[in-house]
């Protein structure tokens, strides 16, 4: 299978991860698709550089998450809050109209996050293990999980505020 | 809901994921065919053309030198000239700093830090900017005067008006991009800090 298929099949297999990304670090449809699409293109140029002794997906998380980092120097700044996305709304099709409610609030919260956290959170949503975590991250394993139990502390008190 | 709760509702998203497959399809056939051109590597055309207007102020100013006297408006023409050309070069040297991606060989954490730390950079020059513009502002009027041939000293109200005027309004719009940036940069700082908590 030569370079071109191969990178193919991996980003059809591993596209879910950057859509949720591209979800998380924009605000509107349209930097949604730029980002994406610059995800998909930085994985593309940097795909020599891929160990195949390290995980693909760890591989793609990390280039895609640095991307979404860079997008934002681009946009030069964050917005402190956001809309809620109209996609997150339909991200699971059977729940009652408090369930989604509250997932609006939750996820509105996540937004407010600052980036490493907003990263971890990420993983963690992900069901990414503390050790794959600490790999893409680039924190230490104890420290992965000192930090998920302080953001959802964060998420909690922030929820109670709000 | 807890973020258990959402945890599972985010695992179960993948299943809506259908509609997003001919789009990356397209994209992955104009990637790999190299048609697709990265829009993070593209310099803003508010900077290049800045840039540009400086450059055109600065060779007005060598051309229109030898009309330039006396010695103090010499000196003031040099500077104008110094910073029309230096300004722009390290504003878009530092851009340029900011677009390298090593996208795939920095963690997570290194790429927020050093986002973070270009963007404090950042908003320090354009601070430091804003007030090499007051300077440049005054510093141009004397030396615009001579290569004109105007005698300040005999223009009606310049001295008590119009350039106590444009002193002010400058002063006002500097306070607001000020006041703008150390906002920035004090969320720029508290990620800083967070991240080493």
């Amino acid at each position: 299978m030569n370079r071109k298929e191969d990178f193919t099949k991996a980003i059809q297999a591993h596209q879910g991860l950057l859509f949720k990304i591209s979800l998380m670090y924009t605000h509107n449809l349209q930097d949604r698709e730029d980002l994406y699409q610059e995800m998909v293109y930085q994985l593309w140029k940097s795909y020599d550089s891929f160990n195949a002794f390290s995980k693909l997906s760890t591989w793609m998380y990390r280039v895609a998450l640095n991307t979404a980092i860079y997008q934002l120097k681009k946009s030069k700044r964050t917005p402190v809050t956001t809309a809620i996305d109209p996609q997150m709304y339909h991200i699971a099709e059977h729940r009652d109209q408090a369930d989604e409610e509250n997932l609006k609030r939750i996820y509105s919260q996540i937004q407010k996050l600052n980036l490493l956290e907003k990263g971890i959170i990420l993983l963690y949503l992900e069901a990414k293990s503390h050790e794959e975590i600490s790999e893409i991250i680039g924190i230490s394993k104890s420290n992965v999980g000192t930090r998920i139990s302080r953001i959802k502390e964060k998420l909690k008190t922030q929820l109670a505020t709000n | 809901m807890e973020l258990e709760e959402l945890k599972n509702l985010w695992e179960g998203m993948s299943d809506r994921l259908q509609q997003q497959e001919q789009h990356t399809k397209k994209l992955l056939e104009e990637i790999t065919e190299h048609k697709y051109q990265s829009k993070l590597r593209m310099v803003k055309t508010s900077e290049t053309l800045g840039a540009v207007i400086c450059f055109l102020g600065a060779l007005y100013l060598i051309l229109n030198f030898p009309k330039i006297e006396p010695l103090a408006e010499q000196i003031f023409a040099i500077l104008a000239i110094v910073l029309l050309f230096s300004l722009p070069v390290i504003s878009l040297m530092g851009l340029k700093a900011m677009q390298r991606l090593p996208v795939s060989s920095k963690t997570y954490l290194e790429t927020v830090t050093s986002f973070r730390k270009s963007r404090v950079q950042f908003i320090r020059f354009q601070r430091l900017t804003v007030s090499f513009g007051l300077f440049l502002l005054v510093i141009s009027i004397p030396v615009l005067a001579s290569i004109k041939g105007i005698d300040l000293s005999t223009t009606e109200h310049f001295w008590t008006l119009t350039f106590p005027m444009g002193i002010v309004a400058f002063c006002v719009f500097a306070f607001w991009v000020l006041k703008s940036y150390t906002k920035s940069l004090k969320a720029a700082e508290q990620l800083l800090s967070e991240i080493n908590n």
